[in-house]
Parts: structure tokens; sequence; C-alpha cells
């Protein structure tokens, strides 16, 4: 190659590099305009002193000593971890059977998970609720299934991309033709193979019950977001750490939950 | 695990057919394999011989027909429960398993105690000659690795009948001879009834003690490598099984052909042909010969590939009237032949096979 068509390569080489690293600043500075200076701006005005002289905690023990404020939280979590496992247990076994012997009613199962997508939502809070024994209708946990069908969209894509991703079929055909039951095979063998969607798929379903706010209010149960929405109502300053609290708060638990999950994954390996 | 440790198993398929839909992948397969002996079941893509090896080891159900082994019928066994050790193309090692555990895995769906799994681990890592990759997983590993951690799995359940489903054919064409000559080693130490299935038919031919050929769902013959060479039963056996070509001829009675200028026997086979019959000969390439212009029956062409394959060269001749014809000479016997150059050949063999153009 002459040094003529080096100085070309090396020309095309450092203008990809700068359109590279322009399109980077670009968009940090975008994100940080439009998403991380908000929250700069909200934090610092919810520690202010009525008036703006000087910082408190005083809105944020406020909040603490609202009613409602741990028993919500509570309920919140719950819910969302119920069907988080709720959602793994009807998704798993549903998806690698689609997989592996019902091709054919994989369009259909498709078309049923993303209606939770298309329909109103109030039709689905009402009409589903009316469907749901007398038993689950009084009980917050009625939510539970709710929670369930709007994750569905999102778990039925997770899991069918992470069984995509390995030999399920030959991985099965071996296990069995080592005398492996089902249970053992899909125990050991599927489960295992496919964690990182199960965890993606639980991690779904978690952050969307948790955060699900119309479908609780439109049944009138309290669950976190519905109270945050009564209890900011009350003061303007509490509400600003509300929502603070309540974004620091997501983001504290979804990124422990993430690398627990990672950490999970990468211990399978080293034990093994 | 040596030989005489275990009991090899016959494995018999009487008339075993698959129908999917219309369509029969697999037609009336009779097949015994001896205990200790290793068949290859060889075809091009789509003639059931994948068919058959899943049937086998009971991921296939049979339409018709009945599988034995060791004369106790297993059609109705589900494949957990027929002790068959299977070896796929795709490896299939478990990823989230380690070597060891992936061998270990048929042993522990056994509920063999930990002390036995640990000496056939062992064993099996030793046979394999993987006993330093016991804790890597098979993303770990290459493929020529990871196959043998195949065979190893397979082989530690002592299964009654070894199945191989195109073993080496994700595997480069070095490691490929490598991986099997391993193979055949393992399987004539331990003595195992093993069924090896493959479309390469230099593979079957170099590792198998007996070799059927598949077309159509159906086994068109099953013997010797050396035997299905010299003696095939049918033209496709003929064409599939080395090279041969397929020079235009004419019968002139009494069982022969005029093809090119010489006349031929032809073998007696299924097929009858009347006189004046068009029919193609097919003549492999070391049946013919470079011979001098001045003979009689050569016929006269001119040089159009040269192929050199280390000790053989294949010489491709432009004949009129026939498509290209293919020699393959010693390659010191053709040092100086270039393409373009005129040359005589002759058929140097007997007798030959026709089919009906």
């Amino acid at each position: 190659m002459g040094t003529k068509a080096l100085y070309k390569v090396a020309t095309i080489m450092s203008v990809s590099l700068l359109q590279k690293w322009s399109i980077i600043i670009f968009a940090s500075l975008l994100g940080l305009i439009l998403f991380i200076l908000p929250v700069i701006a909200s934090s610092i005005y919810s520690f202010q002193k009525p008036g703006g002289k000087g910082y408190t905690f005083v809105s944020y023990t406020w909040l603490l000593h609202q009613d409602g404020f741990f028993a919500s939280m509570g309920t919140s979590l719950k819910l969302a971890v119920l069907a988080g496992i709720l959602n793994i247990f009807l998704m798993v076994p549903t998806m690698v059977y689609l997989n592996l012997k019902g091709q054919k009613f994989k369009p259909l199962v498709d078309f049923i998970c993303i209606l939770p997508l298309v329909i109103p939502v109030v039709s689905l809070a009402i009409g589903a609720q009316n469907a749901m024994p007398s038993f689950l209708q009084n009980s917050q946990y009625e939510l539970v299934f709710f929670f369930v069908v709007i994750g569905l969209p999102f778990t039925y894509r997770t899991l069918d991309n992470s069984l995509h991703a390995i030999a399920l079929k030959t991985l099965v055909e071996a296990s069995r033709s080592l005398g492996a039951s089902w249970i053992r095979t899909i125990i050991r063998v599927i489960l295992p193979a496919i964690r990182g969607g199960i965890t993606g798929a639980l991690f779904l379903t978690f952050a969307l019950s948790i955060g699900e706010y119309t479908i609780t209010s439109l049944l009138h149960w309290e669950t976190f977001p519905t109270w945050t929405v009564v209890a900011s109502q009350q003061n303007i300053l509490g509400a600003i750490a509300l929502s603070v609290f309540s974004f620091v708060g997501a983001i504290a638990l979804l990124s422990t939950i993430a690398v627990f999950a990672k950490k999970g994954v990468q211990q399978v390996e080293v034990d093994r | 695990m040596s030989k005489k440790d275990r009991v090899s198993s016959t494995l018999e398929l009487r008339g075993v057919s698959r129908h999917f839909g219309p369509v029969k992948a697999l037609d009336g397969l009779d097949l015994v394999v001896a205990p200790g002996e290793l068949v290859a079941l060889l075809g091009p893509s789509g003639c059931g011989k994948t068919t058959a090896l899943r049937i086998v080891a009971g991921l296939e159900v049979a339409t018709s027909g009945e599988l034995l082994v060791n004369a106790t019928r297993y059609n109705e066994v589900a494949a957990n429960a027929r002790d068959m050790g299977m070896v796929f193309q795709s490896y299939s090692l478990f990823p989230n398993l380690n070597v060891y555990e992936n061998i270990e895995y048929g042993l522990r769906a056994r509920k063999f105690d930990s002390i036995q799994r640990a000496k056939r681990v062992a064993q099996m890592l030793e046979l394999v000659a993987l006993e330093s990759k016991a804790k890597s997983f098979p993303h770990q590993l290459s493929g020529g690795q990871q196959q043998r951690v195949a065979l190893a799995r397979a082989l530690a359940i002592e299964p009654r009948v070894l199945l191989l489903d195109e073993p080496l054919s994700a595997l480069d064409a070095q490691v490929r001879g490598q991986i099997r000559e391993e193979i055949r080693r393992i399987q004539l130490e331990l003595g195992i009834t093993t069924l090896f299935v493959t479309h390469d038919q230099e593979e079957a031919m170099t590792i198998a003690d007996r070799v059927g050929v598949m077309n159509h769902g159906k086994l068109e013959q099953i013997d010797k490598p050396i035997t299905l060479y010299n003696s095939p039963a049918t033209p496709f056996v003929a064409l599939f099984v080395g090279l041969a070509n397929r020079i235009p001829a004419e019968i002139t009675g009494q069982g022969e052909a005029k093809v090119l200028n010489q006349k031929i026997k032809i073998f007696d086979s299924a097929e009858k042909f009347s006189d004046g019959a068009k029919v193609n000969l097919i003549i492999r390439p070391e049946a013919l010969e470079l011979v001098s212009e001045s003979d009689n029956e050569a016929t006269r062409g001119i040089v159009a590939l040269k192929s050199f394959l280390g000790p053989m060269t294949k010489v491709g001749i432009a004949v009129e009237g026939a498509p290209l014809i293919h020699l393959n000479i010693a390659s010191r016997d053709v040092r100086k032949l270039e393409i373009g150059d005129k040359i005589a050949f002759k058929i140097s063999i007997d007798q030959v096979m026709a089919e009906h153009v």
C-alpha cells in the first residue's frame, strides 16, 4: 500500500472517529439537558427552605411521616414481586412448549400477548375485573393478575429471544438421549440456558408493576404510585421531594436487582 | 470401561417407515447392525438417513416397522429410557455446565453415586484426552474439543448403541480427520455397536465396517466399503460412491455396448436394455488409461482440465460428442501434459455398469 493510500485510509478513519465522538458528545449534551438537569434542579429545589434561603431535609422528613407511605410502598413491592414470579411461572413453560412442539400456536399466542398494548386500559381493567371470581375482585391481589397481563408483551419477546438464542431442540434431545426426564431437562438444561431471559422478563414485569398507576386507580386500590398522587397534592415541596425520591428509589432498586441478577448468572458459571 | 467389561448389542430395523404427510422420509428400511460393528448410513440430503437415526434414538416415531435391540422391541420405549448415546452435528453441549458436568449429566440422570460418577468421568476424560479441560466451559473449547466432550458424554452412560449424527460436519478438514480416527479408535476399543450417519463418502468409507447407501428413504446397498466401490449394485451407488464418468453408449446386443471406440461388456442388472438402446456407461476415472495414439481402440481428445491432487492428477479430456471425461493418472506420468495437448485413452476394464439415458 502506497503512502497516498495510507494517507487516504488515515483520513477516512480520523473522519469516522471524529463523527463518532461528535455523536457521543451531542447525545451526552442532549441527555444532560433533557434528563439530568431537570432531576438536578428538582433535587436542589426539594432541599430548599421555603423562600429559598438555605437547605433542609424537611420535605423528605414530611414525606416519611405521611400516612400510607410505608404501607403503599410495601403493597407495591409485594404485588410487583408476585406478578414477576407468576409471570415467569406462566410464561416459561408456555414459551418452551411453543418453541419445541407448539410452533403452529405461536402466532396466536404472540397476538394474545400483544393485546394488552392495544386494548384501552379502561376496558382491560373493568372488563377483566368482571371476569374474575368475586373473592379476587375484593382483594388487592387481583392487581397481580393485571400486572401479569400488562407484562405479557415484554416477557413474551424477552423469553422468545432467549430461547431462539440457544439450540433448544438439540439441547433437549441431547438431555433426553442421556436419560434425563422432562423435569430434569427443564430445570438443569433449559432454565440455566435462558437465565438471562428469565431475569430480563422478571425485571420488566417488576418494573412495570411497581410503576403501574392507571389500572390501580381505576379499581380504587392504593399502591405507591396512587398514594404519591394523593400525597403530592398537599405540599408542593413535598411533591417535588416525592418525585425525586421515587426517581432515585426506582433507579436504585432496579440497579440493585440488575446487579444481583448479573452476579447470579456469573456465580452459576463460576460454581460450575 | 473396556471392551471386555461390556456386552455389545444388536440393532435391527425391520421395515421401518416414516411418513410426513405424503412425503416418505423413510420407506421400509431393513438394517441389522451386529454387536460391535460400525455401520455408516451414507446418502444425499433428504435421503432419510438422519430420520432413521432419530427413530433409533427415540426422537422420532416410526410410522410403521419395528426397531429391535437385542431382539427386544424398542418402538414404545421413551428416548430417555433407551440407553442410546447420541452425538449431534452441532455438539449440543450444555452451555451452563463445564466439561466435567456435561460428561457427568447422564450419570446423574441415572442416579449413579458421586464416587461412581467421578470414576466414570475420569475414565471418559482420559479416553478423549481432555483431562486438563475438565473445568472449562463449552465456549472455551475448540470445535474438535467440544465434539470430543460430546462423544465422552455419550459414552459415559455405557450406551447399548452409539449414534453419531454427522458428528464431523461442523469441523474443519484437519480436525475432522483427527476426530474421525479418534472415534474409530474408541469404538474399536470399547467394541460398541455404532450407527454413523453422514453425507461424506470419504468419512463413511474410512470409518465404517459396512456402509449403507440410502436414496429416497430406501437402502440402495449395504456392504463393505471396498465392495461398494468396486461392485456397486445400482447406478446411484456407483455415482454416489467415488467419482464416475457418465459416458454415452449404445447397446449392441449380447450384453455389450459400444462406447467411444470400444466395445465393452455391461453388468447384469435389474434394468434390461434392448439392442440399439442409448445408455450411459458409468466408468470410474481410474478405469481409463492413457495409451498410444496408434492403439486401434484409443479415443482421441484434448486436455481441457488438469487438477493436481498430490500423488494423482485429475485430467479432464474433451472428446467430440461426449461430456468432459475425467481420468485419474499418477502425477509423475502427466508432468509434461499441458492443457490443449492432444491425448489418446481407452477403457482398461472388462465390464461396466449401464443406466438408461
